[in-house]
């Protein structure tokens, strides 16, 4: 039995009121907390459960989508704005987790759920720095398959698991934080950090900030845009690398690319390098994959995912490939 | 599963993410119970009888 409070908060100031000065977790669906909590990784000794905030999925009068951060993955998923005008979105969300996750996991839980490898749950067998920061990682030297090629380091080399946070990267998401000193926005891209010699703080969260919305900007390029998915399994399994892209072409010229890659990172990655690589140039799959091995140039993969590096290039190129043909009268 | 269906919410292998109404055919019926209750909760003998079940329902 684990003894902890809990504790329902009625709106953000109430939330970050009770989390104050305690060792509190906010609690979303719990799809990843809750998990973690058995295995003994997480033990906070107070849940603020926030599931009764904000869940409204609005539109704003820029143009855009503000989502509350409550709102469950699904609702997302299924809001037809999102369907019609970010479809990358609906695409990526439904290809993580399964149905019931889905219906249950909140989106600030999905873009605050741990960054992780089978190591870090294996609290009784294996040396993990994200869990205890110093002891060593058991992951660089052992099964890797799943571990990230971009952005690691000597310290952690775990991949962060999202795939709706993949598109919200791709799309310029923004995210509203609020804490004890007041109200901020960070990119989406930004709320990560990398892991460096600290991979037990994965983002940018002072202590106690909650996340209370994702706004998403106005976006000519967004509705026509996609997410594929390479996994072992065709359902129900991490991405061991994925594609949000997004393409706008002018004739046979680029005018405009979003694109960000999961399975492959610490964070959610957005390939700014490849963008840069495809602006201007023609839509063919030369510059396609020019493009791809720019952002790839710094791979550094381990002994069991040195396959990531060409099946990244390869998706990247097949899913631009896809979006140009759908342009195409 | 089936109440989901019925408000149209897209899923992995639905093609047309504008569609209304999404006919719940094999590769739909094995990628919504995939991961519900449990991994194998898509077997070919699991699939089979929700479609019976389905099909006699209604819905």
């Amino acid at each position: 039995v684990i003894e902890l409070a809990y504790t329902r908060a009625t709106d953000a100031s109430d939330a970050i009121h009770r989390a104050e000065g305690e060792n509190a977790k906010y609690l979303g669906g719990g799809t990843n907390l809750v998990d973690l909590m058995r295995e003994t990784v997480e033990a906070p000794s107070m849940l603020v459960d926030v599931t009764g905030l904000s869940a409204e999925i609005e539109e704003t009068d820029d143009g855009g989508l503000m989502i509350g951060a409550a709102a469950r993955n699904t609702a997302v998923a299924e809001h037809p704005v999102v369907r019609a005008r970010y479809p990358m979105l609906t695409r990526a969300i439904v290809a993580g987790a399964s149905a019931q996750i889905r219906n249950m996991a909140t989106v600030g839980g999905n873009l605050l759920q741990r960054t992780r490898c089978t190591y870090f749950y294996d609290t009784d067998g294996s040396r993990c720095n994200k869990r205890s920061p110093g002891e060593g990682c058991d992951a660089i030297e052992g099964f890797n398959r799943s571990h990230a090629i971009l952005g690691a380091s000597p310290a952690c080399v775990a991949a962060h698991p999202s795939d709706m946070c993949v598109a919200l990267a791709a799309l310029d998401a923004v995210v509203r934080l609020r804490g004890t000193s007041g109200e901020r926005t960070v990119a989406l891209s930004d709320l990560y950090r990398l892991p460096e010699d600290r991979p037990d703080v994965e983002t940018v969260l002072k202590p106690g900030e909650l996340i209370t919305a994702v706004e998403l900007p106005a976006s000519d390029l967004a509705a026509h845009s996609t997410y594929r998915k390479v996994r072992d399994r065709s359902s129900y399994a991490f991405a061991l690398v994925s594609v949000a892209a997004a393409l706008e072409l002018d004739g046979d010229v680029i005018a405009g690319a979003r694109l960000a890659l999961g399975g492959v990172a610490p964070k959610p990655w957005r390939a700014w390098r490849a963008e840069e690589a495809l602006r201007g140039r023609p839509a063919t799959e030369m510059t396609f994959l020019q493009a791809a091995d720019a952002e790839l140039a710094d791979a550094r993969p381990l002994a069991g995912n040195a396959f990531k590096v060409d099946l990244a290039r390869r998706t990247i190129a097949a899913v631009l490939q896809q979006l140009t043909e759908e342009a195409r009268p | 599963m089936a109440e989901e269906v019925a408000r149209g919410v897209p899923s992995h292998v639905t093609g047309d993410l504008g569609a209304t109404e999404i006919a719940l055919d094999h590769d739909e019926l094995r990628e919504r119970m995939s991961g519900n209750l449990c991994r194998c909760g898509a077997q070919n003998g699991i699939v089979d009888a929700i479609a019976a079940v389905y099909a006699g329902s209604g819905a």
